[in-house]
């Protein structure tokens, strides 16, 4: 499904109960700028939370409780795409 | 007669010449190199999806059915928000204060127009779904990934014909990637110019192609001459993805005074820094980048504040042409550029010193 550039994306925001309270590593980054790229990395409690962006559906978890961050990150969650994210243990409280 | 060498799983692939390819931000390179026997791909991160659209019309035209590629920068991490004017108004006063006395010592200008820099795309997935959506509908050739996972839109876009590559720092992302069924893995290594991974390039694309299970990977950083594209060959790489390679090229469309610092310079002449987003990146050592080692300077900011505060710096360096302060991402082969050639003798001349390397390891001509 296609959209303009003055439609809003179709995002449709869910909760997985599998992917909650689960520890996970994100390879994140994005652009910066212009024309360049960052990489950055972060480590931290997933919130079950996603959004799917899109059609094909990109999906986005939630992540909390960050662990690893870059250096005074100054927020306290972010937003991982579900690839680039890597399952590193059980579940917090498990 | 000996196996030509340099006629790879890429080349098939692709159906080129050459398994060079040149990532650039000027269409000009893009035609040039193409039509060299090489292939190219342009950066579009921060392009509308109208302009995107518009790129590959021209390149069409140029190239015919060659094929082409382009490079996104799709996330891979967003923060919860993001509003630009907040943000600048967050910055601490210590660091402010450090880049006005900055300002006066060096006599820096104000900038002449709209800051670049600050078309930040980090804090927006939308944009990008909405360009990967321009790409899927004209069918370009090859998508290019430059951070994120692509394999939400494989399949999509494999039903279209088109190719799908994907850039990763780490060998367990390259491992996903190949799992996804990605048709090539870029392995960049620390030398890159720009915001880099922490692992070498000599040892980063071996370590892909031992968990990547047959997937082609692509050797990116500080690749420059000949004998690393020999190298990265002899390392299991398929081809190679230059990027600083092309910035002094005739066709580029850098200011002459950048070219003209990239033909001077050195490895040495290189920094990988923090101060100008907040990540490290490797730049032109510049003004900026100096007066943050000095002993005085305070502690450079998290990004994204970081790049905020140097954005001025750069848009008025770019804007006056002031070559004390202008800079540029640079990777550690910059070496070897060492005149302003035409793109197609840029290829041309690679090719004949990887071949040279290859007939003086083997003994054997290569062709």
């Amino acid at each position: 499904m296609k959209t303009t550039a003055n439609e809003p994306l179709p995002a449709v925001t869910g909760f997985d109960e599998a992917m909650a309270g689960v520890r996970a590593e994100c390879d994140g980054g994005g652009p910066f700028g212009v024309k360049y790229m960052r990489r950055e990395e972060f480590a931290g409690v997933l919130t079950g939370e996603y959004v799917d962006h899109g059609d094909p559906p990109w999906r986005w978890y939630l992540m909390k409780d960050l662990y690893v961050k870059p250096d005074h990150y100054p927020w306290d969650s972010v937003w991982c795409m579900q690839g680039n994210l890597f399952v590193v243990g059980e579940k917090k409280g498990s | 007669m000996a196996k030509n060498p340099l006629h790879t799983q890429l080349c098939d692939m692709l159906g080129i010449e050459f398994p060079i390819i040149a990532f650039t931000h000027c269409k000009d390179v893009v035609e040039a190199v193409v039509n060299a026997g090489g292939f190219a791909v342009l950066g579009e991160a921060m392009h509308t999806p109208d302009e995107i659209a518009a790129d590959i019309k021209w390149i069409r035209n140029k190239v015919g059915d060659k094929p082409f590629g382009i490079d996104l920068v799709l996330p891979a991490s967003v923060p919860p928000t993001g509003d630009l004017d907040e943000l600048r108004k967050k910055i601490p006063q210590e660091q402010m204060d450090f880049w006005l006395d900055m300002k006066k010592r060096h006599n820096i200008p104000e900038p002449k127009g709209k800051i670049d820099l600050h078309q930040w795309g980090g804090l927006n997935k939308e944009i990008a779904r909405r360009q990967l959506d321009v790409l899927l509908d004209e069918r370009v050739p090859v998508i290019c990934s430059g951070l994120g996972n692509p394999e939400f839109i494989l399949k999509d876009a494999h039903e279209r014909g088109i190719k799908v590559f994907g850039l990763v720092g780490k060998a367990r992302q390259a491992k996903k990637e190949a799992e996804a069924g990605v048709d090539a893995i870029i392995a960049q290594g620390y030398d890159a110019a720009g915001h880099t991974g922490p692992i070498g390039t000599l040892s980063i694309v071996p370590e892909c192609v031992a968990v990547a299970n047959g997937t082609p990977i692509i050797a990116a950083g500080g690749i420059t001459t000949g004998a690393h594209l020999a190298a990265s060959l002899c390392l299991g790489a398929v081809g190679v993805w230059t990027g600083t390679l092309w910035l002094a090229s005739r066709e580029g469309d850098n200011d002459m005074i950048i070219k003209d610092r990239l033909i001077k310079s050195t490895a040495d002449d290189t920094v990988y820094s923090d101060c100008i987003s907040g990540f490290p990146m490797r730049v032109l050592d510049c003004t900026w980048t100096k007066e943050w080692r000095q002993e005085n300077a305070p502690k450079v900011l998290p990004a994204p504040y970081q790049m905020l505060l140097s954005s001025d710096y750069i848009q008025a360096a770019n804007d006056h042409r002031r070559e004390d302060l202008m800079t540029e991402a640079a990777g550690q082969g910059v070496r070897f550029i060492e005149s302003m050639k035409p793109a197609r003798q840029i290829v041309f001349d690679m090719v004949e010193e990887a071949l040279g390397v290859f007939e003086r390891i083997t003994g054997l001509e290569a062709f």
